[in-house]
């Protein structure tokens, strides 16, 4: 993944969830990975496209996406309903507008789709493929991993 | 019947039974190929197929056949061959080809008949079909006073291909001798082999077996000869043993004679475009400084570099490399620029230049390249990921495209050809 791009994501995803979560928050270290991996029980989906082609994947537990949920919406949620899902997929394309915007500063132009939210157990994401950058952010409700697979296109 | 026209009967007879193989002629960029009937479904034409975000850069998209949907793969593309400007309302043509459990459609230049020919009559590849990779080829067969290059689609579609590559290994090439352990000279090397790999993840193998014996020799005339002394203990004894191992000015920029050396291997062309892919870059040093080369040498081309790095520490700040004056040699002035008190290479260098965060043993998904930069890291993977990387770097290239691998380290095999330089150690795939 071009260098450039790595910043705006992992400040994005930074400023976003502490602004929405608070102020305790730790980044874990930044890897890259390229088989097929388990998706921990909710996935928020946002593709990009434009002079580049590539996703974000938002990856969490149904644990720590409830707490989340409940954090940004002032109420104790105990299934995730649809107010859940809106809340997490609100997440995940707030902090993917947000590095965009960075990336549009640097002169680097994307378009975002609209987000897609997956739930399940045992879930497994296969692109082997492709070589995503993955950006652990450990909060207090849990672990997100904002997994980012970006490339030029050619 | 007569005499002759009994023999003319038997003489027709004997050549159709001789005919056990039909297959479907093609031609792609001026070339006869041909591909087993078997392997054909149909033949078809069509236009506008549906474009597939994030599919490789040969597959043309989908097409849906009576309702069957099947990918599109332009073997133009696929083989790496000039591509011509399509009419958007002219129709191509494509084979559709059965493989084990799916149909593939491929784009060819034009369809030409059904030929019958006898099996025997077909030859093996030879290796100077330059266009093509020969492992892609089944074999040659004339018809007519026609040359055609029947293609075996199992290995170039077929889903396990990736894998039976690794499978291959040349005999010649083998991971690290096996050490008679009753010699003590050689049990030490034996260790050293070892401590090297786990301190340092060097790989001893053919491709360095030489450079580690010569430098353990020095290292027993340094150290002495009681074993004890002769281990290496540490991540420091580690990197003093390899502290030769490097390439000439790693780790800065170029001086102006291994700059010189480097020129001296690229051939003048009159290419239009460059493409340069240079995996392990580091802080990008040897990046800015082929880039400022090839600027200078190919001032008319278009030029693009893709440099890549695992470790994000080095390569975030490549983009940005920052430089005291001091450092830079005098054929660089005029591709840097002051920044404050320090500089920085020229909007005209980093426009050439990619760097990414990337990991080579995934996959690589840039277009053909005319040259890859690859000095000092195969050594630093394991077996079979350097036999993978060979492969790819052989892949990757274009005919006659230049290889620079570490000082050090030497390719086994034949299937390049080597260029001879001082301090430095390239190859030039085979045409």
């Amino acid at each position: 993944m071009r260098v450039e791009y790595i910043n705006p994501f992992v400040e994005a995803a930074f400023d976003i969830l502490k602004e929405v979560l608070g102020d305790d928050i730790q980044r874990g270290e930044l890897y890259l990975k390229s088989t097929s991996q388990a998706v921990q029980g909710v996935a928020a989906f946002v593709g990009l496209a434009g002079n580049v082609e590539g996703r974000v994947l938002f990856d969490m537990s149904m644990k720590t996406a409830l707490a989340v949920a409940s954090e940004m919406n002032g109420e104790t949620l105990t299934v995730l309903d649809d107010l859940g899902k809106a809340t997490i997929t609100e997440l995940a394309n707030m902090i993917t507008a947000q590095a965009v915007t960075k990336l549009h500063d640097l002169g680097f132009t994307f378009d975002l789709t609209p987000p897609a939210i997956f739930t399940g157990d045992n879930m497994e994401i296969t692109d082997n493929e492709v070589e995503a950058l993955i950006v652990p952010v450990i909060t207090k409700q849990g672990k997100i991993e904002i997994n980012v697979a970006v490339r030029e296109r050619t | 019947m007569n005499a002759v026209e009994y023999k003319a009967e038997n003489a027709v007879s004997e050549r159709v039974e001789n005919i056990d193989f039909k297959m479907v002629a093609f031609s792609l960029a001026g070339k006869d190929y041909s591909i087993d009937i078997m392997k054909v479904r149909e033949i078809s034409k069509a236009k506008r197929f549906t474009y597939v975000p994030n599919s490789l850069p040969y597959v043309r998209g989908v097409y849906n056949l009576r309702g069957d949907i099947i990918s599109i793969i332009d073997l133009r593309t696929m083989f790496n061959l000039p591509t011509v400007k399509s009419d958007k309302n002219k129709s191509d043509e494509i084979i559709i080809l059965r493989l084990d459990d799916y149909l593939l459609g491929v784009i060819v230049d034009s369809i030409d008949k059904v030929v019958g020919i006898s099996s025997s009559t077909i030859q093996p590849p030879h290796p100077i079909f330059g266009d093509i990779n020969i492992k892609f080829i089944e074999g040659v067969v004339e018809k007519d006073k026609r040359l055609y290059i029947i293609l075996d689609v199992e290995s170039i579609f077929g889903q396990d291909a990736d894998a039976d590559d690794v499978d291959v290994v040349p005999e010649e090439y083998t991971s690290a001798p096996k050490y008679a352990e009753n010699k003590s000279e050689e049990l030490n090397m034996g260790f050293i082999t070892e401590t090297l790999r786990n301190l340092s993840k060097f790989n001893v193998t053919d491709l360095n077996n030489k450079w580690v014996e010569t430098r353990f020799k020095e290292w027993q005339k340094i150290k002495g000869s009681s074993s004890e002394d002769l281990q290496l203990h540490s991540d420091q004894d580690s990197e003093e043993f390899l502290s030769r191992f490097y390439s000439p000015d790693t780790g800065r920029l170029w001086s102006e004679d291994y700059r010189n050396t480097v020129s001296s291997l690229l051939e003048n062309s009159s290419k239009g475009t460059i493409r340069v892919w240079n995996p392990g870059c580091g802080m990008g040093y040897e990046t800015y400084s082929l880039a400022a080369l090839l600027s200078d040498k190919f001032s008319e081309a278009s030029i693009k570099i893709w440099a890549n790095d695992r470790d994000l520490m080095s390569i975030s700040n490549a983009p940005n490399l920052v430089l005291d004056r001091q450092t830079v040699p005098e054929c660089l002035d005029r591709y840097i620029v002051p920044v404050g008190e320090r500089f920085q290479f020229s909007q005209l260098i980093k426009d050439i230049v990619l760097f990414e965060y990337h990991d080579i043993t995934h996959a690589n998904t840039f277009p053909p390249v005319d040259m890859i930069l690859a000095r000092d890291i195969l050594s630093f993977m394991s077996y079979n990921e350097q036999l993978r990387m060979i492969t790819e770097f052989q892949e990757k290239l274009v005919p006659g495209g230049l290889l620079i691998i570490g000082q050090n380290e030497e390719l086994p095999g034949n299937d390049w050809k080597k260029i001879k330089g001082n301090n430095i150690t390239a190859y030039r795939k085979i045409l």
